[in-house]
């Protein structure tokens, strides 16, 4: 029989918020263990929780930007269960009505655009970190109440490459947004997929493993793929498939089991009693959505129109950074997006990951950069020389007009002194015009070359080729 | 006295100190005399507007109060000693002031007796072999005894006006989310409020001044202007229609009771009210017991999940190996059997498959009532009943078995908490010598006409500034 997987996918994205989600603690990483805490952090008796606005403003942003419909009325329900890692006894969390309901991601996979349905997407908070050590276990309640939105997907996905894609679109919504940072290897962004095998054609749902501990985009591929296979050899072989939760085990390539679901916790919701529901007026939502930034898909439709290829706009887009200085150089005017992007993505990238920089550590301004480029564009220096003064800016930051003066790098365009070296060197190249007469066309590069060498490269070669054929082109000859 | 610079701040917390001491009903927790007394040397000058400074005051256990153990009057509790001040703490430091220590109640506010916390029986000092009712009980009966004129309390049922009625005293409910909570240990937030203990109406309306506002610790608190409600009791502001239960009065069977609440109307038709018989249907009263208890058990669990031993509170003995082990090690000891009683109501009624059965159904009863309520208050200005309907029973006389077919009248006060209606309770009568209450219920937020309603009243019986001597 022939099989085919559905994949839904819950992901929790920890919002980058100043403070937590229910308390005025800020959130920031790595400090001293509990330092990041105020008493009600630690669930100390008589605290509240009060609604963080800014995690709010976030949430509309995200899920606007997955074409959700917006709650007009927040409220939050308790989820109550034991554990160490959650101090109250209860996670504060959206089980009923959710803030966002409803939308889809568009993912493109081999140049055809899938549409993934996203179900719900509610703000919740996050829990103490554990650690385990041989005889103890330690609590560390910085990040617990960090604010999260979790992410639920309908199960529209059927395939390792497509379970990728989508948490890598969510990844770059909620990054270019601001909202989060996204980074998978250090939790800011966690994913459970669930995956399940039916009958090809059939409407139901097959039993559903949940995969965690996925911690980059390869992962979930790696996973997804295994858990098919492993579904598929189970049912073959005439087996069913047990409710499990398993995770993804790096070294041994493969999921293993982490614990079976037998009877599923009650986790007795209700409606949180001391946050009174929140009316979200328009003009809020409106404020929230209207001051979210550029989604990666706006930037692809721009880009293409500025002639760039598929492979330098997904380059591009892959660090966000790089987008807003490619875009503030367009805006300032820049003539050749296509020299830009080189000088981006290969000479400053290069330099910037070479000495462990970031763009932030440039030494020069937008303006010069916008001002190499047209000056390269207008084939006042060449395409090596541009590289020589770039490196200088990288190092020193001057301007790079300044530079080119310096080094006296300005192409001479000048016919009167390009003609001067022109006739230098035919005079003593008699052999080479001989062969260009005789129809070597490489003949023809070779004086060229001998002209800007002899001018110290500072000759515009396109000038140099002209003049030459000017003078050596047989009479009568279309050449 | 002390603007005229008669009596000093520390005077009064001495013999407030002092008082302590003579205490026969059990009525104290954790102590900060060191605290008061330097607070007191603090004040030198009290200037007219400043009502409660250098006043000495008690709060119950079950407020946060920074370097103060605070327990709840619950072992899982013991040695916890917060540290932030709630916010109606911080309030009444600035307005100068004096907290002398902390009061018992029933083990996390849950119980009407004054019977169960972990201090034992907190009794009434009208008659030692009584209770004082509770929770708010060790507040109740530190002001009956003159020890101080003014204590927290705080109510989610009854727990400040049940124990004022038995006490003699004035017991103030406000509206719900006219006084941050933040602070307050929590029992049923969606009914939980702040409450207090004075002697008269007057000093009540001062405190009320003082403690209203909205805070930004408590999202529930409302951000409605402020008011000086001493204006409504000073300048007799009420309103003047005042209605009763048919139901209520027909059950009144004690004759005293019944002759001081009928001469009550009485006066107070000749003070110019319309007094007001209203046919409440039986059914919605007799449903506020079991959708109280229900609502609150379920809150009640949920709130008190934070109580697991692992940040503060009593340790787990008994070696455990297992986080579950641990936590239930501390619980199993930290609570009493009433406490765990209730939690597993609660727990039972939110169960997914009781919930709608249970717990969805006791709130939907709970928006019936009100709704029969507001209906009420559409045509009428207050919701007059005595506080209790019998005089407190004998502590011998109790029984922790649940009775099958509670009385209404015992439950009637829970209708202020299901509305968050503002409520008071003051002195009414007494019965073979013992104080019993009327109350008075208004519309949300019309906290200053129920004020200047049981000013009225407090003129009408001339029942205020009780004390006892304990016998």
């Amino acid at each position: 029989m022939e099989y085919e997987p559905v994949i839904g996918i819950e992901i929790h994205v920890e919002l980058k918020t100043k403070s937590k989600m229910f308390s005025s603690a800020p959130c920031t990483f790595g400090e001293a263990p509990n330092s990041q805490t105020v008493p009600f952090d630690l669930a100390m008796p008589g605290t509240m929780p009060v609604v963080n606005q800014e995690a709010v403003i976030y949430g509309i942003k995200i899920c606007s930007a997955m074409h959700m419909n917006i709650a007009r009325t927040l409220y939050f329900d308790r989820k109550n269960y034991f554990y160490p890692d959650l101090p109250k006894g209860y996670q504060i969390t959206q089980q009923f009505h959710p803030i966002g309901t409803k939308g889809y991601v568009e993912l493109v996979i081999d140049g055809k655009t899938i549409k993934v349905g996203v179900d719900n997407a509610h703000l919740e908070e996050d829990t103490a970190k554990q650690v385990h050590l041989s005889d103890v276990s330690l609590l560390n309640f910085n990040r617990c109440g960090t604010p999260l939105l979790e992410i639920v997907s309908d199960p529209d996905m059927h395939t390792g490459q497509e379970a990728m894609k989508y948490v890598e679109t969510i990844r770059e919504i909620v990054t270019y947004l601001g909202c989060s940072d996204g980074k998978m290897e250090n939790g800011s962004m966690r994913c459970d997929i669930n995956i399940s095998l039916r009958p090809k054609g059939s409407t139901t749902l097959g039993t559903k493993s949940e995969c965690k501990n996925l911690n980059t985009i390869a992962n979930i591929g790696s996973a997804v793929d295994y858990e098919i296979k492993r579904q598929t050899e189970i049912l073959e072989s005439g087996g069913s498939v047990d409710q499990e939760t398993r995770r993804w085990d790096e070294a041994l390539k493969r999921t293993v089991l982490m614990r079976k679901k037998t009877n599923a916790i009650d986790y007795k919701y209700f409606r949180e009693p001391n946050i009174v529901p929140i009316d979200l007026d328009e003009g809020f939502i409106y404020d929230a959505v209207h001051s979210m930034n550029k989604l990666p898909n706006q930037y692809r439709v721009e880009f293409r129109q500025l002639g760039l290829t598929d492979y330098q706009i997904e380059e591009l887009l892959s660090d966000r950074e790089f987008v807003l200085v490619f875009e503030d150089c367009i805006k300032l005017g820049v003539k050749s997006p296509e020299i830009l992007w080189n000088f981006l993505m290969v000479e400053i990238l290069g330099y910037l990951n070479k000495n462990e920089q970031t763009l932030q550590d440039l030494k020069f301004s937008r303006d010069a950069l916008v001002s190499l480029v047209n000056i390269v564009h207008a084939g006042k220096i060449n395409s090596r020389q541009a590289k020589e003064v770039l490196a200088i800016m990288l190092e020193e930051g001057a301007d790079p007009v300044k530079i080119i003066k310096d080094k006296g790098l300005e192409q001479v365009s000048d016919t009167g002194a390009i003609e001067n070296f022109v006739d230098e060197v035919l005079a003593c190249n008699a052999q080479s015009i001989a062969d260009y007469q005789k129809g070597k066309d490489r003949a023809l590069g070779y004086l060229v070359g001998q002209v800007l060498k002899a001018s110290h490269g500072k000759a515009n070669p396109t000038l140099a080729k002209e003049l030459i054929l000017k003078k050596i082109r047989p009479c009568g000859s279309n050449k | 006295m002390l603007v005229k610079g008669e009596v000093s701040a520390t005077q009064l917390v001495e013999e407030c100190i002092a008082l302590v001491e003579t205490d026969k009903c059990n009525s104290f927790e954790a102590m900060c005399f060191e605290d008061a007394r330097k607070e007191a040397s603090k004040i030198t000058k009290v200037e007219e507007d400043e009502f409660l400074k250098g006043i000495p005051y008690f709060a119950k256990d079950n407020y946060s109060t920074k370097g103060v153990e605070t327990t709840a009057s619950s072992n899982i509790l013991n040695g916890y000693v917060p540290t932030y001040d709630a916010t109606v703490v911080s309030k009444l430091r600035r307005a100068g002031m004096i907290q002398v220590g902390h009061t018992t109640m029933d083990e996390l506010a849950m119980g009407g007796t004054g019977t169960t916390g972990h201090k034992g029986n907190t009794t009434n000092p009208y008659d030692r072999e009584r209770i004082i009712g509770g929770s708010s009980c060790g507040s109740a009966a530190a002001l009956a005894q003159g020890i101080a004129p003014f204590a927290l309390g705080s109510d989610t049922g009854d727990s400040v006006r049940k124990p004022a009625s038995y006490a003699g005293l004035v017991g103030l409910k406000p509206t719900w989310g006219r006084i941050s909570r933040f602070g307050l240990f929590p029992f049923a937030p969606s009914m939980d409020t702040v409450g207090f203990f004075t002697r008269n109406v007057l000093d009540a309306s001062y405190v009320l001044s003082t403690l209203s506002g909205h805070d930004n610790h408590d999202m529930s608190s409302s951000a409605r202007k402020k008011e000086k409600y001493q204006e409504y009791v000073l300048k007799h502001k009420s309103l003047k229609k005042v209605g009763y239960f048919k139901a209520v009065m027909d059950g009144i069977i004690d004759p005293v009771i019944k002759k001081a609440f009928v001469n009550l109307l009485e006066e107070m038709k000749k003070k110019g009210y319309e007094v007001i018989e209203y046919d409440f249907k039986e059914e919605l009263l007799d449903a506020l017991y079991p959708t109280y208890m229900i609502i609150s058990c379920a809150e009640a669990g949920s709130n008190n999940a934070n109580l697991d031993g692992v940040r503060f509170g009593p340790s787990a003995m008994n070696n455990p190996q297992t986080y579950k082990e641990y936590m239930t090690d501390c619980r199993t000891r930290g609570f009493s059997d009433l406490i765990k009683r209730r939690f597993v109501i609660g727990s039972f009624a939110l169960l997914a498959e009781n919930q709608p059965e249970m717990f969805n159904r006791a709130q939907k009863a709970r928006r019936l009532i009100v709704n029969a309520l507001n209906e009420f208050f559409d045509s009428i200005d207050y919701l007059i009943s005595p506080s209790a309907f019998s005089i407190p029973k004998k502590i011998k006389d109790l029984s922790t078995a649940w009775s099958t077919h509670p009385d209404f009248l015992d439950n009637i006060l829970t209708i202020g908490n299901f509305g968050g209606y503002p409520s008071i309770t003051l002195p009414l009568c007494f019965d073979q010598g013992m104080p019993i209450g009327v109350n008075i219920t208004g519309r949300c937020f019309e906290d200053g006409h129920v004020l200047a309603c049981a000013q009225d009243v407090e003129e009408i019986t001339n029942l205020h500034d009780l004390v006892t001597e304990v016998k």
